[in-house]
């Protein structure tokens, strides 16, 4: 039985969650309300709350759909609303809060649910807010499946909002790839000096050196993810990760798709990705003011030169997403993540600093590419991925040191190695802060003499995965809410039903709800480490083709021949792994990634 | 009059709207939500749809007695009438929606003021209906008796 809370005005529906965060695990909202345009709530709701959202309206026009689903809703109901479609809500929420380890179960506790529930759409205290107010359910649930753990949740203060958007920004702060791999790290050095007691360090952030070379070698920044969840630093290392079939500590996947669904926002807001990145690079720069302790720079971010510089040499910055994933520096390690299955050997950028050295060692760049895309598949990976995917891939490459030719030799060399070859080169301290710290310094240093623009070989393996990772992602679907929105356009044919879904909560009903959300949620793997949303997708009736884990096979970084053979091969290992990994793969509890922003 | 009789003409009446168009299925659908638990549960939310309405209609009206009319408030109001005559059930109500959406996007003011009538027209239909429909209901009820269910076959 669900109880439900209803209000005509999205400012109060807002508010009522804002304050009761955890009172509510689902919100139906309409398109059309008077004060919030739908969507808008949408984002909000997903962002603040990372809550599961219906839309709802009588609007039947495929666009609206559609902008639904881009902005992250879980589903999309046409009015009038009948009756089986409500009864298939639930699931949006039981996937939400689907353990790691119920992914098997819960495809006969999700058949269970469906059977028992007659009317009752989800057992969950929901918020509806219409214009005209339909209380068609009015049940009380259970909450959740009985066989399920409720995963903690990562509630998206305010502040830890601002935390995650400001490390975003760091990222992006220019709109090279280099430059954000210097810059951020730099940035993420002295954000730690204000969140949690890390060390400050003033960092040149708006020399335009970065974003010139980069654009002028070609090449994107790896984007140092590792930041944003490596110095999220919540006590319980981002815990309550939801669904997550590793450690409990990672709060990865609670970044991952809070990432997702910020990017989601983002580019809603903007309209174009390429004023996205621009765009958000202010939007964060404002944000980073208000932040709590973070050091003031006057960064140059208006100017044009980042985004120009990459616009000029055509590419796209790397989303940062890499950064938010790469640096956790959680207690548990990346554990927490959801659903990331992958391998231990396969460099979660998740894992420890310590466990990074592995990481690069044992994964190749497909593997640590895949990976990231895997572990960003909670996330709402901006289309712009589609782009990056291509160049991003090339830049990977392109980041092998043949690719930089004039990388200057003062520069490290081991990291390089490590970084973008993905050679299992022994760099065993690679990761630690600290010693980015150095050779990032150290590398720009070197770059405002030698103004190149390689990328910063104090890239530590995590900015190279993560920003696999990015590029990898856009081969997903990412799984939004069952209704994976296909960041890649190209993806939706590999399932329509993912992409859009209006009413047709009923059209499965041969599936299994159980399996239905299981496409994307992870089944668990036992050994794997973090999960990997690579495992995501392998079930085939989703049509997914994500399952990687192991890439470990055949890609190796740098001796590619050509960075198409290392996509394809990519994406052939994807797509062998897609089919193998189901069954196999632990997905643990992938659903948490999911998100339905 | 006998509580059989009472029940038998609510179910005649009730298929008569159908019959007649005034309600669709999806009024079955929301019957079917109610249950013990929730007894009053169509007429609370017809009751909240009437409100609704009115005030709708009301607004409609003044939007196009306008000198100017503003299609871009008109619009919305239609739709969101729409959208509550067709989660109701007001199946009438409803077409006559969409063909005032028409209207309005051709920003024909004489097409809407037609329009709007015959919104209203439909709509005190179904308000008349169902109205009276829910008094037969209490009348059962106040006698002892069930509100019998809907079947779908007529």
């Amino acid at each position: 039985m669900a109880a439900v809370t209803t209000t005509n005005q999205a400012q109060k529906a807002l508010e009522l969650l804002r304050e009761n965060k955890n009172k509510f695990d689902l919100v139906i909202s309409d398109v059309d309300m008077p004060d919030m345009d739908g969507f808008k709530l949408l984002e909000l709701v997903g962002l603040e709350m990372d809550l599961p959202v219906i839309m709802l309206s009588a609007h039947s026009d495929p666009k609206y759909v559609m902008k639904g689903v881009t902005h992250g809703a879980c589903d999309y109901l046409l009015k009038p609303v009948r009756i089986e479609e409500l009864k298939n809500i639930w699931q949006h929420v039981v996937r939400k809060n689907r353990g790691s380890n119920n992914g098997d179960k819960k495809d006969g506790s999700g058949n269970e649910g469906v059977a028992n529930s007659d009317q009752n759409n989800g057992r969950a205290n929901r918020k509806r807010k219409d214009q005209y107010n339909e209380d068609e359910d009015e049940e009380r649930d259970d909450n959740d499946d009985p066989s399920s753990q409720k995963k903690p949740r990562v509630v998206w203060t305010v502040e830890l909002h601002k935390k995650f958007k400001f490390r975003l920004y760091l990222k992006r702060i220019s709109g090279n790839q280099q430059a954000i791999m210097a810059n951020s790290d730099l940035h993420f050095l002295q954000m730690s000096n204000g969140l949690d007691g890390f060390h400050h360090r003033p960092i040149p952030v708006g020399s335009g050196q970065f974003h010139g070379g980069a654009a002028a070698a070609g090449m994107r920044p790896f984007p140092p993810n590792n930041g944003i969840l490596g110095r999220l630093n919540t006590p319980s290392g981002i815990g309550g990760v939801r669904n997550l079939s590793s450690p409990p500590s990672s709060g990865i996947e609670n970044v991952a798709s809070h990432l997702q669904k910020f990017r989601l926002y983002l580019k809603r807001i903007s309209g174009n990705q390429q004023a996205i990145m621009a765009n958000s690079d202010l939007h964060f720069l404002q944000m980073s003011n208000g932040l709590d302790g973070f050091h003031h720079r006057p960064i140059p971010v208006g100017s044009g030169q980042f985004h120009g510089g990459a616009a000029a040499a055509g590419m796209r910055p790397f989303p940062p997403n890499n950064g938010i994933l790469g640096r956790l520096n959680t207690p548990s390690g990346i554990g927490g993540v959801r659903n990331l299955s992958s391998p231990p050997s396969s460099g979660m950028f998740l894992q420890n600093p310590t466990d990074l050295g592995k990481f690069h060692h044992v994964s190749s760049l497909p593997l640590n590419h895949i990976d990231g895309g895997n572990i960003l598949q909670g996330l709402p990976i901006p289309l712009e991925f589609d782009q990056l995917q291509t160049n991003n891939n090339k830049s990977i490459i392109a980041g092998n040191s043949m690719a930089f030719p004039s990388f200057p030799t003062s520069l490290p060399n081991n990291n390089n190695h490590l970084v973008l070859e993905g050679h299992p080169q022994a760099s065993p301290s690679a990761f630690p802060g600290h010693q980015i710290n150095k050779r990032l310094e150290h590398w720009s240093n070197a770059v405002s003499s030698s103004s190149s623009t390689l990328p910063p070989p104090g890239q530590n393996s995590n900015s190279l995965i993560s920003h696999q990772f990015d590029a990898s992602s856009s081969n997903y679907s990412i799984p939004f809410c069952d209704s994976t929105i296909p960041l890649n356009p190209a993806l939706d044919h590999t399932n329509p039903r993912a992409f859009y879904r209006a009413t047709d909560l009923d059209s499965n009903a041969n599936v299994q709800p159980g399996v239905y959300y299981d496409s994307l949620q992870m089944r668990q793997s036992g050994n794997y480490g973090p999960t990997t949303d690579a495992m995501l997708s392998s079930n085939p009736k989703e049509g997914f083709t994500v399952g990687q884990q192991k890439l470990q096979s055949g890609f190796m970084g740098g001796e590619a021949g050509s960075l198409d053979d290392i996509v394809n091969s990519t994406m052939k290992q994807e797509q062998s792994q897609g089919d193998l990994s189901e069954g196999d793969l632990g997905y643990g509890g992938f659903s948490s990634l999911r998100t339905c922003i | 009059m006998e509580l059989v009789q009472m029940q038998k003409s609510l179910q005649d009446y009730t298929k008569s709207l159908f019959l007649d168009g005034v309600l669709d299925s999806q009024f079955l659908q929301l019957q079917q939500l109610q249950d013990e638990s929730n007894p009053d549960f169509v007429s609370q939310v017809v009751t909240l749809f009437f409100q609704d309405s009115d005030r709708i209609l009301n607004d409609l009206s003044l939007s196009l007695d306008q000198q100017v009319v503003d299609f871009k408030k008109v619009d919305p109001h239609v739709h969101q009438l729409k959208g509550s005559s067709s989660s109701i059930g007001a199946q009438r109500v409803k077409n006559a929606c969409v063909v005032f959406r028409s209207f309005c996007e051709q920003q024909n003011v004489e097409g809407c003021h037609r329009c709007l009538q015959q919104v209203k027209q439909e709509y005190y239909l179904v308000k008349n209906r169902l109205e009276t429909l829910f008094k037969l209901e209490q009348q059962i009820v106040a006698s002892g008796g069930m509100i019998p269910a809907m079947e779908l076959g007529f």
